[in-house]
């Protein structure tokens, strides 16, 4: 693949912030910022840093990563950001380092002493822009974990630069005000979709189901003592119409009993992103929800991250109770399927079909081969990309940059610039995409790019394949 | 002439032996200490510890695993770390000393397969260092002791060589062995302060990520609680201005532009 040229370089990281705010915060990254205190800067960061420190676990992956680091620049080919810059500052090991080095410089004894000895001024302003810019430049998509011979985990270092940064006023405005909505807003989700227009929709989707169906197809709200409690990517609910109704069919064909509760409903977690503090009380809030309802096992819909957060994260903040078990719809659509509760139409897709995994679910080889068999049960033409399943790469929008519309341009070009080359090689009509963020993502980098896909949900395409039992198909 | 060579072979091989034992075994105990540690603050025990095996295994057993990507740079490597393992510890010369000294020894390696393995180390860490310096990736993430690191450790190799193989006078002999006693003697008293510590640390690294991601509950309120932030959390920036409030009388002017664009390193071809 070819490196971006200049003309496109220029265009993905020109800044569209007005000169005055730069002036103000002092901040010259791509992603709108809200206000903050420039004041003090660099120390304001390190006292974070060691607040973070002092009561988390970064302290012993911090320890170990600057004693093996070898810097042998293996991770360089893994990383589509540099793929597509060939710049040497988007290497992952360099973007690491930032961190790293303050940590080695004001968080060891060796780093302080050779300091005091050098005269080293330690963290400036200029690094902790640095550090602004280059923390946003990564997906956090942890491929170059596999290809660290020391088995450094450079998306662990983004979270944590990202974390401290935000601890000093640094996230991008995108995620600050959907996290605000959900913590403390009326509606409690990111998407701010209040109850009445969730009801709303529910029960369109439900109508429109009735008609095309013939099967009557509920989406059970708020019922208590059910087995799993669904929780999808809040935008699902407005703008993936056919993936909420693949999963109420699944639902329906299986019979076991599942919910939507009013309390809370959104899957997402941006803490995941940027904050320890968000991901722990956006975890709560789902587990306050399923103690309302007396849920038995918690169900996340389509979205990467959101499972994620919920499998590994789930029994770290809510676990001392025994924690309950976290399943994602396609990790139960594929279990049904399995034990013959799920009948599906073979063949009842006839065009290509590629699957992009979502790095957040995939990277752990957690979900890989369910999606694959039941896509291979429903297409006449099914695809794979190169390389693909725990090895696949990022769709260019993950760790949060999906939300940030100010970036696109940087999205589309460089981010996503190898994973649309994937596409186009497959050849697909349709590339499936169980993941919110993927789905916007790739959306737009098919448009940007000009390549004739269309992206959708696994369960968009079982809608279309669901067999109901022979007594209630018309 | 023969004091110092003495010095570096007696007293001084005996202290930086020591040093690197003891300092590799503390890394080694503190490591896991903070594993278990870790492992005790967060709720969450569940870890994968068949994948945490695999891929450790798949690390220190590079078969399959490191010819994927970077195939020449990877062999090379490979080569280069096989010849660091094997031959301080199996060269004839060095058993023989360790008989002598402390009574015991393990068998050697015949002295052919010691030359092909100096042979090869030396090429790969030639190798290696044109590859770092020649690939832009690598050179941007180097730092001066990543140049250093190579170049001492390929002094003991070449002098070794030269010892056993090299007509040489005796005066050119003890001048080399000096320098060969005395580098390695300097290898093994640093190495558990700097980056070689990956020879022992390593193995570690798989279970120190994944114990890593096991976050310890109430950390993020307690964090805001220390920085005094506990009611002016990071999302509500508008409170935490109140708090720490924006001064703008000093911003200075070249901020306001930004930052200036680089030309995009060449793509150039990894080694």
């Amino acid at each position: 693949m070819q490196p971006i040229t200049i003309e496109e370089r220029q265009k993905a990281f020109a800044s569209v912030k007005k000169p005055e705010i730069i002036q103000r915060q002092r901040l010259p990254v791509r992603y709108h910022v809200e206000d903050f205190c420039v004041e003090d800067r660099p120390r304001r960061f390190l006292e974070a840093f060691a607040a973070i420190l002092k009561h988390s676990n970064y302290r012993l992956a911090l320890d170990h990563y600057i004693r093996v680091t070898a810097k042998c620049a293996r991770c360089s080919v893994a990383c589509q950001v540099y793929e597509a810059t060939g710049d040497r500052r988007d290497v992952p090991c360099y973007r690491s380092e930032l961190l790293l080095s303050v940590y080695r410089r004001h968080f060891t004894v060796s780093g302080v002493l050779r300091g005091r000895l050098l005269g080293d001024p330690g963290l400036t302003d200029e690094k902790v822009q640095e550090m602004a810019d280059a923390f946003y430049n990564c997906t956090a998509c942890r491929r170059c974990h596999f290809e660290c011979p020391l088995g450094i985990d450079h998306a662990l270092i983004t979270h944590l630069g990202r974390y401290i940064l935000s601890e000093i006023g640094i996230v991008p405005r995108a995620l600050a005000v959907s996290v605000r909505e959900q913590l403390i807003g009326k509606t409690g989700n990111t998407s701010a979709i209040p109850v009445p227009a969730l009801l709303d929709s529910l029960e369109f989707l439900s109508e429109s189901m009735q008609e095309e169906l013939g099967v009557d197809v509920p989406f059970p709200i708020d019922q208590e003592g059910a087995e799993y409690l669904f929780l999808p990517a809040v935008s699902d609910f407005m703008m993936e119409a056919d993936t909420l109704m693949g999963n109420a069919a699944v639902f329906r064909a299986t019979g076991d009993s599942w919910t939507i509760g009013t309390g809370y409903y959104d899957g997402i977690n941006y803490g995941l992103f940027y904050s320890d503090q968000v991901m722990e009380h956006v975890v709560k809030k789902i587990h306050a929800e399923a103690d309302r309802l007396k849920i038995k096992k918690i169900l996340i819909g389509e979205c990467g991250h959101a499972s994620r957060v919920a499998k590994y994260f789930y029994p770290s903040y809510c676990g001392q109770r025994p924690a309950r078990p976290v399943v994602n719809i396609m990790e139960y659509t594929w279990q049904a399927w399995k034990q013959g509760r799920l009948k599906l139409k073979p063949g009842a897709i006839a065009e290509r079909v590629t699957y992009h995994d979502p790095c957040n679910i995939a990277r752990p080889g957690w979900i890989v081969q369910q999606p694959r068999e039941l896509l291979k049960a429903i297409c006449s033409d099914y695809a794979e990309m190169v390389p693909n399943g725990r090895r696949n790469i990022c769709c260019g929008g993950g760790g949060g940059t999906v939300s940030i519309d100010e970036i696109r341009p940087f999205r589309t070009t460089v981010g996503g610039r190898s994973k649309a080359e994937q596409i186009r090689a497959t050849g697909a009509k349709i590339c499936v995409a169980p993941c919110a963020n993927c789905k916007k993502q790739l959306r737009e980098l098919m448009e940007d790019n000009g390549i004739d896909c269309q992206i959708v949900g696994l369960h968009d395409l079982l809608y279309k394949a669901i067999i109901f039992d022979s007594k209630e198909t018309p | 002439m023969n004091f110092w060579l003495q010095l570096g072979r007696g007293p001084l091989f005996a202290a930086a032996f020591a040093v690197m034992v003891l300092g590799l075994a503390r890394l080694v105990l503190l490591t896991l200490f903070g594993v278990a540690e870790n492992y005790r603050r967060s709720w969450d025990k569940i870890i994968n510890w068949k994948e945490v095996a695999f891929q450790t295994t798949n690390w220190l057993v590079p078969v399959g695993r490191l010819w994927r990507r970077r195939p020449v740079y990877s062999t090379v490597s490979v080569l280069f770390h096989a010849g660091l393992l094997l031959v301080p510890f199996f060269a004839a010369a060095h058993v023989l000393l360790w008989r002598r000294s402390v009574g015991f020894a393990w068998g050697a390696m015949p002295q052919r397969a010691t030359d092909v393995l100096t042979i090869i180390a030396l090429l790969a860490g030639a190798a290696l260092f044109i590859g770092r310096v020649g690939s832009s990736a690598s050179r941007g993430i180097s730092r001066p002791q990543e140049y250093f690191w190579l170049i001492l450790l390929l002094v003991p190799f070449a002098t070794g060589f030269l010892c056993s193989h090299a007509a040489l006078t005796a005066k050119a002999y003890q001048t080399l062995m000096i320098l060969h006693v005395y580098s390695a003697d300097l290898i093994m008293a640093l190495m558990p302060f700097t980056k070689l510590a990956h020879c022992v640390l390593a193995p570690l690294s798989q279970t120190v990520t994944a114990v890593a991601w096991k976050f310890p509950p109430g950390t993020g309120d307690r964090v805001a609680a220390t920085l005094g932030c506990a009611d002016c959390p990071t999302w509500l920036p508008k409170s935490r201005l109140e708090r720490f409030p924006i001064d703008v009388s000093d911003a200075r002017p070249e901020m306001t532009q930004p930052p200036p664009e680089v030309e995009p390193a060449a793509q150039e071809v990894t080694a």
